[in-house]
């Protein structure tokens, strides 16, 4: 059919749909019919149920909160279909509901199986609760099924709760006694390393540095105190060379020069009162010559003893000047600084000596402290985690005798599985009104579909339309009274077999719901 | 217009009535001399002279309202006018195309189906009702005839003789069919090769002849399916104009194409869409 819009589909449809009763009943009566024959013969289903409560939390969680993460199971589902689709379950059930009394094949036992797990259905509904249900088309198989199951559950959850607690205290009891192995391990290394350095305590190399440090600074001291003695030395040197010069005037040819001068002075004096010939005068001059004679004596002498000493590489020292008192000093400090440079440079040996020593001594000693602390640190967090461990085996205890003592507890039959008294799924009542509206809807749509594919011209409007040619007139079909007459029978006929069909399909239907079919 | 028509009908039934039956003799139209066929040309004298004619045309037997209703054909006292009026439409629109001058009007289907042959018959039966109009049906569905058959009218003489036979006279191949103011030719006795009739100039000539003498005759040309005959294609040359009649749920909008293809457009005249079903009361 061409574009035509709605209304005059719809007055197309009423038209054909009267011209087509006929084709309407047979095609109502088929399918009605058809569709109560299939509800007839719809197999019933039942299906019962029990909810069960499950304490979701897990036993191994909070004893090891804090020391070591668990792996955190949620998905109830998925864990109670694994629980009650095992061959545990299964076998035990087949056994609670008398199926093996007739002793089966394996084959018919797996497919007992089969039907079984297909019937069942096992779905969270919420709030830590889950919905076991189990289908079948006999009501008492429905109710045996749900029930066994959940109590089987339930049974083998109690017992997997206990197996969970126990395994909880053994794994901890297990751990517990690997860190003592270890702890005790440690220990004896420990004692080991102790008795094979018994110099190794704490502390030890603060002390050594301590020292190795003050022996430094000792070394140091005293080799600043031996440079200054040097300084000493030599300076005590320079004094001792210096001294003949400063005492010359202290020697004998000072003496007869101060001598010749005061002559001399007393000469001047003399000869301003006197001649020359004066006796004193003449004494004086006779001394005086006599001073002069001693004094160039008293030069050959000193300067033969210079080049005689020369000759030896000697300092020249006059004897005058050796017994000088002040030299006799200078003499003796230099002596006596002579020993403290000698004692001053074999004590900087002997401590260079001591500070090697104990520089080796470090050497050792730091070695050993790192093992030594290793060992300390690995006994300290052992010993830790042990005592944590000891805390947590006993709180395992504890959960474990708990859960021995309050079985039941995490698995609660929240409703109990009952015998159900309506079946689920389609009932026969939908098929009855499903077979009504069917018988109606098929016939008519069929002839609606014939018409939208159907390309001939059902209206004027289209040729009109697409093929722009006028249309003089739209003449309806012509009746005589003998068409008229016809079609009275035929729809008289019709109301009569629709009427007639439709009492045996509510007859039929009641039939079926009294239960006689 | 219907009303005051039927008022005028029952008025003349009644008349019809008082006199006394007319006996059950034919008598023959004023027979035209070949001098008046041949010229087309109509006086103005023979043009005031018809309506005298047309009360001159003798009626043997008249049908009945019921015997109408039989036989599907439209008639003046239906108890539901709705498809009298619709032929009345279609005579109003068919004048003003012809600007009130008589025609010659091709009647075709596009598949061959019964619903032609009555569209024709009820046309004609449409001009009719007009007292001061005559109509006339050609029957030239020559494989297959239904206007006798519809009009419950023997095989008779038809086109086919006259076409065939130089000596037979055109009036005598006008039969009458008992509605009043309507003739019919109807197919005849000699149906083969139908085509070469159509193809003569006797055939174009009996056409003109037809029209030219009486100015209120309408003549309609019952002709095979256009697509399938090519008897409706040479007649449709013949025409004045063409009337379409595609019934309901019948052809495609494809195959109505290739009919009006067929026709022409400057001949086609328009769609009579026919046979629409109706829900008939219990």
């Amino acid at each position: 059919m061409h574009s035509l819009s709605l209304d005059k589909l719809l007055k197309i449809l009423l038209l054909e749909c009267f011209n087509r009763k006929n084709f309407i009943f047979i095609v109502f009566v088929l399918v009605s019919f058809s569709v109560l024959f299939v509800g007839l013969n719809w197999p019933k289903k039942y299906t019962s149920f029990s909810i069960i409560h499950i304490d979701k939390s897990n036993i191994l969680q909070p004893l090891m909160r804090g020391a070591a993460e668990t792996t955190e199971s949620t998905d109830h589902v998925a864990n109670a279909k694994e629980i009650i689709f095992s061959d545990r379950i299964m076998d035990a059930l087949l056994e609670n509901i008398g199926v093996l009394e007739s002793e089966p094949s394996d084959v018919e036992l797996a497919l007992i199986k089969q039907k079984i797990k297909g019937g069942l259905s096992i779905e969270d509904v919420g709030d830590n609760l889950l919905k076991i249900a189990y289908t079948d088309s006999d009501q008492d198989n429905a109710y045996l099924v749900a029930k066994n199951i959940s109590d089987l559950f339930i049974e083998v959850g109690e017992n997997s709760k206990l197996e969970e607690s126990q395994t909880a205290y053994d794994f901890i009891n297990k751990q517990v006694d690997e860190y003592l192995q270890k702890l005790i391990t440690i220990e004896k290394d420990l004692s080991d390393f102790r008795s094979n350095n018994p110099d190794a305590r704490p502390g030890l190399q603060t002390e050594i540095s301590n020292r190795i440090s003050k022996l430094q600074k000792d070394i140091e001291d005293n080799q600043l105190l031996l440079k200054e003695k040097l300084i000493k030395k030599q300076s005590i040197q320079n004094q001792l060379s210096g001294e003949a010069a400063i005492t010359i005037s202290q020697t004998k040819q000072g003496k007869l020069r101060e001598q010749m001068a005061e002559l001399q002075t007393q000469l001047e004096l003399l000869r301003l009162d006197y001649r020359d010939t004066y006796p004193d005068i003449v004494r004086i001059k006779a001394q005086l010559t006599d001073l002069k004679k001693a004094l160039s004596y008293e030069i050959d002498h000193k300067n033969t003893a210079k080049d005689s000493d020369r000759a030896k590489d000697e300092s020249y020292l006059e004897d005058s000047i050796i017994l000088s008192p002040l030299y006799q000093e200078l003499r003796s400090n230099f002596s006596a600084n002579e020993t403290e440079i000698a004692t001053l440079k074999v004590r900087i040996d002997a401590l260079n000596t001591t500070l090697q020593n104990e520089y080796e001594r470090e050497k050792k000693i730091f070695s050993g402290e790192e093992v030594l602390s290793q060992l300390t640190r690995n006994y300290a967090v052992n010993q830790e985690i042990y005592q944590d461990l000891l805390k947590r085996r006993e709180n395992a205890r504890v959960s474990k005798n708990l859960d021995e003592e309050q079985k039941g507890f995490t698995f609660k039959v929240q409703q109990p599985a009952k015998i159900p008294l309506l079946p689920t799924g389609i009932r026969f009542l939908h098929f009855v009104i499903a077979g009504l509206v069917l018988g109606i809807i098929v016939p008519i749509g069929l002839i609606y579909a014939f018409i939208l594919l159907d390309s001939r011209v059902r209206h004027s409007s289209i040729i009109v339309n697409e093929l722009e040619i006028p249309v003089l007139a739209e003449v309806c079909v012509t009746t005589t009274r003998e068409d008229a007459k016809r079609n009275r029978i035929n729809t008289i006929i019709l109301i009569v077999l629709m009427a007639i069909s439709v009492s045996l399909y509510i007859y039929i239907g009641w039939l079926k719901y009294i239960g006689q079919i | 217009m219907s009303k005051i028509e039927d008022a005028l009908n029952k008025a003349k039934k009644n008349k019809i009535n008082h006199t006394p039956d007319v006996p059950a003799v034919i008598i023959d139209e004023t027979v035209a001399t070949p001098q008046v066929l041949s010229d087309a040309k109509l006086t103005a004298k023979s043009q005031v002279l018809s309506s005298k004619k047309i009360s001159q045309m003798k009626q043997n037997v008249s049908y009945e309202s019921n015997q109408l209703a039989e036989l599907k054909i439209i008639h003046s006292d239906m108890g539901d006018n709705t498809i009298a009026n619709t032929y009345r439409d279609i005579r109003t629109k068919l004048l003003r195309i012809s600007k009130g001058r008589n025609f010659v009007a091709m009647v075709t289907s596009v598949t061959d189906d019964s619903s032609c042959g009555l569209t024709t018959i009820n046309l004609g039966t449409a001009f009719s009702f007009d007292e001061s109009k005559t109509s006339l049906l050609i029957d030239c569905n020559i494989n297959n005839p239904q206007l006798n058959t519809m009009l419950d009218i023997g095989n008779t003489s038809g086109i086919t003789d006259y076409l065939d036979d130089e000596n037979i006279d055109a009036n005598s191949i006008i039969q009458e069919c008992g509605i009043k103011r309507l003739r019919l030719i109807p197919v005849g006795t000699k149906r083969e090769s139908a085509t070469e009739y159509f193809t003569s100039l006797r055939m174009r000539d009996l056409s003109a002849a037809l029209l030219s003498r009486y100015s209120d005759r309408f003549i309609f040309v019952n002709a095979p399916p256009i697509i399938e005959s090519a008897d409706a294609r040479i007649l449709a040359d013949l025409c004045d104009f063409v009337i379409l009649v595609v019934p309901y749920g019948t052809a495609s909008v494809s195959k109505i194409y290739d009919a009006t293809l067929s026709i022409g457009k400057e001949k086609l005249i328009g769609v009579v869409f026919t046979e629409i079903p109706k829900i008939l009361k219990f």
